[in-house]
């Protein structure tokens, strides 16, 4: 059974059609591109995997669990199978880059050694030992990536989500942070990325979806690169 | 679930020294609320205790036949105690009344050449106010009697007013109770609004809704506990001074009943806070905190 499976899925917000039936299946250990401009819907799709948003209708399958089906009191035991980098307010500003990653283990009951063992193995993971004291207004915004992405992988999630981890970023930091992306893929933990960012996408050579007004205008799989893509960037991503 | 605890806890102290402004606009609120409330309750108990005392200075005033010699007036008030209703009997001689009346009256009038003209009179008190009229009555019927004056009409007034004193201090009570939670509530919904960051991350990360709800319910509980602490303390202290200015300046308000005692005050204030901020942060979380 796949990973992620999402089938025939429309999300109405109001009178605005955010996803018109969608579907989309990701494999166990696939690292999937999520492509498409500002409103395409990529942020839509992944609010319906960790279960922020509800289908109009049709179906949301994450890790063999009905996602649309499911109650506000069982999100959190699925959310803790899975790591979310938010676009928006990814780390607490008041806490340290340490507190950041230790606050999620702590928020789902791991005891203080284990937090203790678990934050130095994810901090050393992602380059930022000597940056565990900093508070986040200290770091750069690579570095404030790298802590995000340090607290969703904390608990060693087979799914990581991350919603335009790159915005903002030069391109050289842009590509460490795909770079990342791409280690923790190749542990074993199966990444969905969203992005924009044309460059990163061309150089990762992964597979990429492709996202337009609420819908998939295409799939590409890993290899099938470039000239679909080349096409896509000429109607999508401008 | 020590680690869980330690958690909870953490994150509401850490939160209640972060957020010092919105702790000091909740702690406020609350205090100013509760000083509200237990102002107008503190006023309201004297109030009642007072009206509740009144009825019980009214008393019977029987007056003897000027037949009725002193063996029979001394065996009626030994009647009248036997009496289950009857708290007291008092006898006042008409030798020792006419001395007292005209005592009073010497710088108008001089009487004492007259012949003495009152009664013996029986002075009256009944254990229940509600009962003075019946028992009045029934000392009416006694062939010694002149003429009972048990002021009936004054007393239903009294009791009328007691009433009214009670009523009065539930309703207001409750409006105020209302207003107070009203406050609070608003205070911790802003609480709620200004920690979006961490309320979103938690639920992320796969934090329950109770794990999530748990510290700002605790917060509002510490809020209210403090705001009524101080709530406590301003108002002992506004209450002591003001029942002494007020004695001074009204020597008659010394024979009042005493007030709410100062130990109900300081219990209870904090632990109306911690209750009300308790259930206006659990209740505001219902509402605002989604996961």
């Amino acid at each position: 059974m796949a990973l992620v499976e999402l089938k025939q899925v429309s999300v109405v917000y109001g009178e605005q059609s955010a996803l018109r039936r969608v579907s989309l299946c990701v494999e166990r250990g696939e690292f999937v591109f999520l492509v498409g401009a500002t409103g395409a819907g990529k942020s839509t799709l992944f609010k319906l995997l960790y279960g922020e948003a509800r289908p109009t209708e049709g179906e949301v399958w994450v890790l063999g669990q009905p996602v649309h089906r499911l109650k506000p009191r069982e999100l959190p035991f699925l959310r803790r199978q899975m790591g979310v980098v938010p676009q928006d307010y990814p780390l607490l500003p008041r806490k340290t880059v340490w507190e950041n990653i230790a606050y999620g283990l702590r928020a789902i009951g791991y005891n203080e050694s284990a937090v203790r063992k678990r934050v130095a193995q994810v901090l050393a993971l992602v380059g930022l030992n000597e940056q565990a004291r900093q508070l986040p207004s200290q770091l750069s915004g690579g570095e404030a990536q790298r802590a995000a992405i340090a607290r969703a992988i904390a608990n060693n999630p087979p799914l990581l989500i991350a919603d335009e981890p790159t915005a903002n970023l030069d391109p050289d930091t842009s590509w460490e942070i795909i770079e990342l992306l791409l280690r923790i893929n190749l542990r074993g933990a199966t990444v969905i990325v969203s992005t924009h960012n044309r460059m990163i996408v061309d150089r990762a050579c992964q597979r990429v979806v492709a996202m337009d007004r609420g819908q998939i205008l295409s799939d590409v799989p890993r290899g099938g690169y470039p000239v679909e893509l080349d096409r896509l960037y000429a109607t999508v991503l401008l | 679930m020590i680690d869980r605890i330690r958690f909870v806890l953490h994150e509401t102290w850490e939160s209640l020294l972060r957020n010092a402004t919105m702790q000091a606009a909740a702690i406020s609120t609350a205090c100013i609320a509760l000083i509200l409330l237990g102002g107008a309750g503190m006023a309201l108990y004297k109030l009642d205790a007072a009206a509740q005392a009144l009825p019980s200075h009214f008393e019977a005033e029987v007056f003897l036949k000027m037949s009725a010699t002193r063996a029979q007036a001394l065996q009626l008030q030994a009647e009248l105690e036997s009496w289950q209703e009857v708290e007291r009997v008092t006898l006042t001689p008409r030798e020792v009344a006419w001395e007292e009346q005209k005592q009073k009256l010497a710088a108008d009038v001089n009487l004492a050449d007259m012949p003495n003209p009152l009664p013996d009179k029986l002075t009256v008190r009944v254990r229940d106010p509600e009962q003075l009229p019946a028992v009045a009555e029934r000392i009416q019927q006694s062939p010694l009697v002149d003429e009972v004056i048990d002021s009936r009409a004054e007393l239903q007034t009294v009791l009328s007013l007691s009433r009214l004193v009670r009523w009065i201090g539930l309703g207001a009570g409750g409006l105020l109770l209302l207003a107070a939670l009203i406050l609070i509530y608003n205070t911790v919904r802003l609480t709620i609004f200004s920690r979006q960051r961490e309320v979103r991350v938690m639920a992320l990360v796969g934090a329950t809704l109770r794990s999530i709800r748990l510290p700002f319910i605790l917060e509002g509980m510490t809020q209210g506990l403090v705001g009524g602490a101080l709530a406590a303390t301003i108002t002992l202290l506004a209450a002591a001074f003001l029942s002494e200015y007020m004695t001074q300046q009204w020597a008659f308000l010394r024979d009042l009943p005493p007030g709410m005692p100062p130990l109900a005050v300081l219990v209870g204030l904090p632990t109306l806070g911690a209750l009300m901020g308790g259930l206006c942060a659990w209740w505001a979380t219902l509402r605002y905190v989604r996961i």
